[in-house]
């Protein structure tokens, strides 16, 4: 029997393997031209291109108007609805036109002016205007009806209040409550923090699950996985340093994405500790590329990898809390997304780089987020060991 | 050009697909599964935001005030707090979502008629979110207000409160949904879905099915037969063709009878306009698929060159009409987009060809372009 090594002695064999096994798979992914490629795309110009192009709020939204009335007060009511929300499409005369341009979309919505629109405001009588809204998307079409609502509400506001001021008071002396927003965090809502965010969180998540995962997998497919189950190498030595060189690149194209693009282009401010962002990262993605893992030692070809993967990684994306707000979802996706580290990965991303935020804010969903993903990396090494012992 | 060569082609790769029973599990229940899932996950209706309040006045007015938003199901009620600091506390934290501070001497100021400002606090890290809550805010506020002149109108002038009304609000607004009538979420992502699901689908197991060929080496086996490039390309996308136009169906039936979403176009149509556009997504795959060698690069670089672009510019969350104009240029060159605009005037618009012959066109064109490209990349003499 040989003696037992010292501690010290064994550590460093142990961490020579990790570094010589973390260095075979990095080369191993950099001789991947198409994936390279790939991740500089994904990790600058569509970092570059979501920030820039995405607007989620109403904007733009094509209007036509049917004005019957072609007065000063039709005119001055029309001119409110304009940039950022509405765009005038033009002007038609024909209610039937409205509706054809409708169902071709080429418009959003058609605002109605009824005739004598004009005499009816001044003399004090009631009268209506209408809007049709194309709602085959419900959130944008509520979002527009809101909108406009408020637009012709505070013309008449500002209307009522003069008429009324002049033969009573001044205007503001009637009993209204003046709403005052202050929005936190992002105050010009600035859509290009927002989504490019967003975008750079989706990468983190697609490349962490899949890369470990297929890398795995080809090892097993193409049989070299049975040379390193006879080195002396654990299965734990083998997994750790897939998702270690994994975690080497994508941090590295998280740094890129963030200071070459997101910063200079959009301003995204960094509010919080840099270090404390990226050492989460690194946790982030080892929880899910733990998931990925699980998912390769369940399956044994890479195209099964990916169709397994596909089941996990489509719903954790648009259910998160990335495209809807979580406070949209029904409960029980709220409930099932407990299990997604996306979910905790979010509102640390965002409290740190937006709202400043540092551990002791942080904590529950760090503490969430480490739980899932050691057990979550537990499970495949588990799985792992099992398949080849 | 033989049929019977192309038949073989098509024979073989159907049995392949379905030996391998994970990949056909998969081929045609991740399409049901992800509609079912996204169907009932991914509704959009803005409800519950939790709130906190830090009244300053303590008076019957204000509870009145704050009563109103406790009321509505569009807000959840997380307590009174003392000061701005829990406010800010709370939103850092992400338990709250808005706070609303009601300053000192509210009531006093009202009856007095005078007018009075009322602060909220609203998390802006998400702005679909903080443009919702800010228009509940305003609806909400907007309800209080006018109550509020009205009664004094009534009572200042002597006048009836209908009569102080149409004084307060001589303009009605009338909204008339179009499509959607009930404005139903489900109604208008469910079709949406069908399209998302088929996009990322079909170009993924196109993909997967050919470099599989690549990297098993079976494919040197075509090289050396006496099968041309168009009978291989042509019998190897058949199968997938018809698996994807398959599910095209599949997800019209659970769009309909499932989720109970109205269709009003025309059935023949809208099928017709389904395999036109499996035609294209599958090229998608195909060219990926052609470009790379292994079937991981195959596999992310359909994801990320089908899923990202659909989730972004297709019209499933935010309308082609709303994005800038680089993005907009991206979207025309995604099929996707094209899909939207059928299976949403087929589902709620109950146009047909005659409106959607564009757009049909469009994705003709994009099969067709697509497979020129394909067969001119392929080769049965691959350098190295």
């Amino acid at each position: 029997m040989k003696p037992a090594r010292p501690l010290s002695q064994r550590l460093i064999v142990w961490m020579r393997r990790l570094m010589v096994m973390t260095r075979k798979e990095l080369l191993q992914l950099s001789r991947d031209i198409p994936i390279g490629l790939l991740l500089v795309y994904s990790f600058t110009v569509a970092v570059y291109v979501t920030g820039n192009g995405i607007r989620s709020q109403l904007h733009n939204a094509s209007l036509l108007v049917l004005d019957n009335d072609h007065s000063f007060s039709s005119r001055e009511l029309i001119h409110k609805f304009r940039d950022p929300f509405f765009r005038l499409e033009g002007e038609i005369s024909d209610p039937h036109e409205g509706l054809r341009l409708l169902d071709r979309g080429r418009a959003m919505a058609v605002f109605e002016i009824p005739p004598r629109f004009h005499e009816q405001l001044v003399t004090g009588q009631p009268t209506a205007v209408q809007l049709l809204v194309d709602t085959t998307n419900s959130a944008q079409g509520l979002s527009a009806a809101s909108y406009a609502v408020r637009i012709v509400s505070q013309f008449e506001q500002a209307t009522v209040l003069a008429r009324l001021g002049s033969a009573d008071t001044s205007p503001q002396n009637f009993p209204v409550v003046e709403s005052d927003h202050r929005v936190w965090y992002n105050p010009e809502q600035n859509d290009a923090w927002f989504e490019s965010i967003s975008h750079l969180l989706r990468q983190i998540t697609i490349f962490s699950i899949l890369l470990p995962a297929a890398a795995l997998v080809r090892e097993k497919e193409r049989g070299t996985v049975e040379q390193l189950l006879v080195s002396p190498l654990t299965p734990f030595q083998i997994m750790l340093p897939k998702v270690l060189a994994m975690t080497v690149v994508i941090l590295f194209a998280t740094s890129v994405a963030l200071f070459g693009i997101m910063k200079p282009a959009f301003g995204v401010p960094v509010k919080g500790s840099i270090v404390l962002f990226f050492s989460l990262t690194a946790v982030f993605v080892f929880s899910t590329a733990g998931m990925g893992l699980a998912a390769a030692t369940l399956t044994r070809n890479q195209a099964q990898v990916g169709m397994m993967t596909l089941f996990v990684v489509a719903p954790m994306l648009l259910l998160s809390g990335l495209v809807a707000p979580m406070e949209a979802l029904p409960p029980w996706t709220r409930h099932l997304m407990m299990l997604s580290p996306l979910r905790y990965f979010i509102e640390i991303a965002n409290g740190i780089l937006l709202k400043g935020s540092n551990l002791s804010v942080l904590w529950d969903s760090v503490l969430a987020m480490v739980v899932l993903g050691s057990g979550l990396f537990a499970f495949g090494v588990w799985q792992f060991r099992r398949q080849f012992e | 050009m033989n049929l019977r060569r192309i038949g073989a082609v098509a024979w073989k790769e159907w049995r392949e697909t379905i030996r391998d029973r994970m990949f056909v599990l998969l081929a045609f229940l991740l399409p049901v599964s992800w509609m079912l899932v996204f169907g009932y996950g991914l509704v959009q209706d803005v409800e519950d935001i939790p709130f906190a309040v830090v009244d300053h006045d303590h008076t019957s007015l204000s509870r009145d005030y704050v009563y109103r938003f406790i009321g509505s199901r569009y807000f959840s009620f997380h307590g009174y707090i003392p000061g701005e600091k829990e406010a800010d506390a709370l939103l850092q934290r992400g338990k709250i979502r808005v706070a609303i501070i009601v300053p000192e001497k509210f009531e006093e100021q009202l009856l007095r008629a005078q007018s009075v400002g009322i602060q909220t606090l609203i998390d802006g890290t998400f702005p679909l979110r903080t443009d919702i809550v800010k228009g509940y805010v305003i609806a909400i506020n907007g309800a209080f207000t006018s109550e509020r002149l009205v009664a004094y109108l009534s009572h200042r002038r002597g006048i009836s409160v209908e009569e102080a009304d149409v004084l307060a609000h001589p303009v009605k607004v009338e909204v008339r949904y179009l499509y959607n009538e009930e404005v139903r979420s489900t109604w208008s992502m469910v079709p949406a879905l069908v399209m998302f699901t088929l996009m990322v689908s079909s170009p993924l197991l196109t993909a997967l099915g050919i470099v599989r060929e690549k990297e098993t080496g079976s494919i040197y086996n075509i090289y050396s037969s006496t099968v041309t490039r168009f009978e291989f390309l042509a019998g190897k996308l058949l199968p997938y063709v018809a698996i994807s136009s398959v599910n095209a169906g599949i997800l019209w039936l659970i769009g309909t009878q499932w989720f109970e979403v109205p269709f009003k176009g025309s059935l023949p149509f809208f099928l017709a306009a389904s395999v036109v556009f499996v035609l294209s997504s599958t090229g998608i795959g195909l060219l990926v698929s052609l470009l790379v060698r292994t079937q991981i690069a195959a596999l992310v670089i359909t994801m990320v060159a089908s899923m990202l672009p659909t989730i972004l510019f297709s019209g499933l969350i935010v309308p082609v009409s709303s994005l800038s104009r680089g993005s907009q240029f991206q979207a025309h060159l995604f099929p996707g987009m094209y899909f939207t605009n059928i299976v949403r005037g087929t589902f709620l618009k109950g146009v047909g060809v005659e409106v959607l012959w564009p757009d049909i066109c469009a994705l003709a064109l994009y099969a067709l372009v697509l497979r020129s490209v394909g067969y001119k990349l392929f080769t049965k003499r691959p350098r190295s």
